[in-house]
């Protein structure tokens, strides 16, 4: 059963979403900007509650409403955010905004990663692109719970350098001891002196032992395909990996029905899925 | 039971209006000869002796509805939003559904009246629904698109009915199902009766049993559903038709520069943009992946979400689709793969 959050959302009608006024926008890459945002009731913010992996629909109104993970952590209670490319109507209207403009918000909705299963296991991170937005929430929160879980390491690739999110956050990750950080850039190139090469080769690298760990991956199709591939030859089991999906969604609640995946409906019953799950559902990806 | 009589209509109509907005099936001037579902007023001729082109769902789920209206307001410099969720006011009374689109009611209730707390429901689905009213015509005869037989009740089906009536010489006898029912029929227009109802009509039925695991076992032959849709135009007719159809948008309308509503209204999940992600990636590309999912939407996923089939044989997909493509048809040929 999904558990239902009425935080931040119209108890009285979960489509009624709520106003928040931008604080902040980075710019991230060329098409990506994280927008931060507080709800302009003061108790509504107080009360928001969510864990990493869960999702929101961020609106203007007038423009629309699309689906994006929270990328911020649940910790951060001054702001929470959206990190946004640009692809459609709505999110070219994202890109518009500044501090000061007021969006509409309908959050949390959707499973969050079972980080408490997580606890005492090492934990390996695999994102790509835009993908790392959920995956930013779901490091973050571990670091802030560093004491409950094993090893950590996040591998996070961009095709240039110019096209990986997070700066501060990186610059910030690479100075810690009590994690392993690689960035990841696919082919070489001037100006770069990290880590070159694919996120599956890169984690193959590394090699990571399966024992007692989790892996969790968000990205391209192309790389969680091929990341999958080389879990599955370091001895991953399909029960120790985790990913995210993307799917059309309009109502978020499990109504207007068309992000199913069989009978499951991935803004309910998922964004979040073990790779054991997915096994279990029709092959409509 | 109780009998209502032929002259006597009129005066039920107009006490069923008197308390809420009545609905009754008729022929207007735009419907082009269609039997569709209007607001009763004083004059409108109920057609009672034909099939409905459109069920009543309508009148639960709006082809095109307000969710709330909004306006960005300038204050000091500072910009901010409101927000004014839409409201109704008052019941709804349906005259002379059939026993499928009032059938069609409480399968759709298994998802939109979903306890608030155990998942979501749909509030504005909430409000209309609980203050619904529904007769029932009962059917003494069908047509060859027919196929409610299929199902546990077939044409006896009373779930989603207030009254049952039952076509007899000179008027019907009235069956009350509902608490509502009994009231409604316990005084004048109705009179009591000693007649017997008659027999209700026998459809064409299809075998439904099994199908729930058999789709699964049978997702990835595509070539079947290749083969089942070659003719399937994606035009959407079954899914606007559908009693049981639910699928919905959402979209905003400016009606100024600085006032807009969000709506909602029907979408299909036979047209290609329902599915398609902004980065042009469509889980479901084709026809005949699309067709495959309504069906085993309506006879796997969602009864094994909310334990009922989201069909109650209408015919209506049959009875109009433009090519002639048979659910029973393509149900048949699962069942024999």
């Amino acid at each position: 059963m999904t558990t239902i959050a009425q935080t931040g959302m119209k108890a009285t009608n979960p489509l009624v979403p709520e106003p928040a006024t931008v604080t902040e926008v980075i710019v991230e890459t060329g098409n990506i900007r994280t927008v931060r945002m507080r709800f302009d009731d003061p108790a509504t913010m107080e009360d928001f509650t969510f864990l990493p992996g869960q999702i929101g629909q961020l609106g203007i109104l007038g423009a629309g409403e699309s689906t994006f993970a929270i990328s911020s952590p649940p910790s951060q209670k001054e702001y929470f955010q959206f990190s946004v490319m640009k692809t459609g109507v709505v999110t070219s209207a994202i890109h518009e905004l500044s501090a000061g403009d007021c969006v509409s918000v309908r959050a949390p909705m959707g499973c969050a990663f079972p980080t408490d299963d997580w606890k005492g296991r090492n934990i390996i991170v695999a994102g790509g692109g835009i993908g790392m937005a959920p995956l930013r929430s779901l490091f973050m929160y571990l670091l802030d719970h560093r004491d409950d879980y094993g090893e950590l390491m996040l591998v996070y690739g961009a095709r240039m350098p110019e096209d990986l999110c997070f700066e501060a956050d990186r610059l910030a990750w690479e100075q810690r001891d009590d994690m392993k950080f690689i960035s990841t850039i696919d082919n070489v190139c001037s100006g770069w002196d990290g880590c070159v090469g694919l996120v599956p080769s890169i984690l193959e690298e590394e090699a990571p032992p399966p024992d007692n760990a989790v892996a969790i991956t968000c990205g391209p199709p192309i790389m969680i395909k091929f990341t999958l591939q080389s879990l599955d030859r370091m001895g991953f089991r399909e029960e120790q990996i985790y990913t995210t999906l993307e799917r059309r969604m309009k109502c978020g609640i499990g109504l207007c029905g068309r992000c199913n995946v069989g009978a499951k409906y991935v803004c309910t019953d998922g964004p979040v899925f073990s790779l054991a799950d997915l096994r279990e559902l029709p092959d409509e990806l | 039971m109780r009998f209502l009589a032929v002259e006597k209509i009129d005066a039920l109509l107009e006490a069923l209006a008197r308390s809420s907005s009545l609905w009754v099936p008729t022929v207007t001037e735009d419907s082009a000869g269609t039997v569709i579902f209007e607001a009763w007023e004083p004059g409108t001729a109920p057609v009672l002796d034909r099939f409905t082109t459109l069920s009543a769902k309508e009148l639960l789920l709006p082809a095109s509805e307000k969710i709330f209206s909004f306006a960005y307001n300038l204050s000091e410099g500072e910009e901010s939003i409101e927000i004014e969720p839409s409201s109704r006011e008052g019941g709804t009374t349906i005259f002379g559904t059939r026993a499928c689109d009032a059938k069609a009611i409480t399968v759709l209730d298994a998802l939109f009246l979903q306890a608030p707390g155990e998942a979501y429901g749909d509030e504005q689905y909430r409000s209309r629904r609980l203050d619904l009213t529904v007769l029932t015509i009962a059917c003494t005869t069908c047509d060859a698109a027919c196929f409610c037989s299929s199902f546990e009740n077939g044409p006896a089906e009373k779930a989603g009915s207030d009254v049952f009536l039952y076509p007899v010489e000179g008027g019907w006898l009235a069956e009350a199902i509902t608490d509502r029912g009994r009231e409604l029929t316990g005084g004048e227009p109705f009179a009591d009766s000693g007649l017997e109802p008659p027999g209700l009509a026998v459809t064409r039925t299809v075998d439904i049993a099994g199908l729930q695991e058999k789709l699964l076992e049978i997702f990835s032959n595509i070539d079947f559903w290749q083969e089942a849709t070659v003719k399937c135009l994606s035009c959407g007719y079954c899914t606007y038709t559908c009693p049981t159809c639910y699928c919905f948008n959402i979209f905003d309308e400016m009606r100024s520069d600085r006032e807009g509503e969000r709506l909602r209204g029907w979408d299909a999940c036979m047209f290609s943009l329902y599915t398609r992600e902004t980065s042009g990636h469509n889980p479901r590309p084709t026809i005949a992946h699309r067709y495959r999912n309504r069906i085993n939407h309506k006879f796997s996923y969602y009864p094994a979400n909310q334990g009922e089939t989201l069909c109650t044989g209408c015919g209506r997909c049959i009875r109009g689709c433009p090519v002639g493509l048979d659910i029973r048809d393509v149900l048949a040929g699962v069942k024999e793969l």
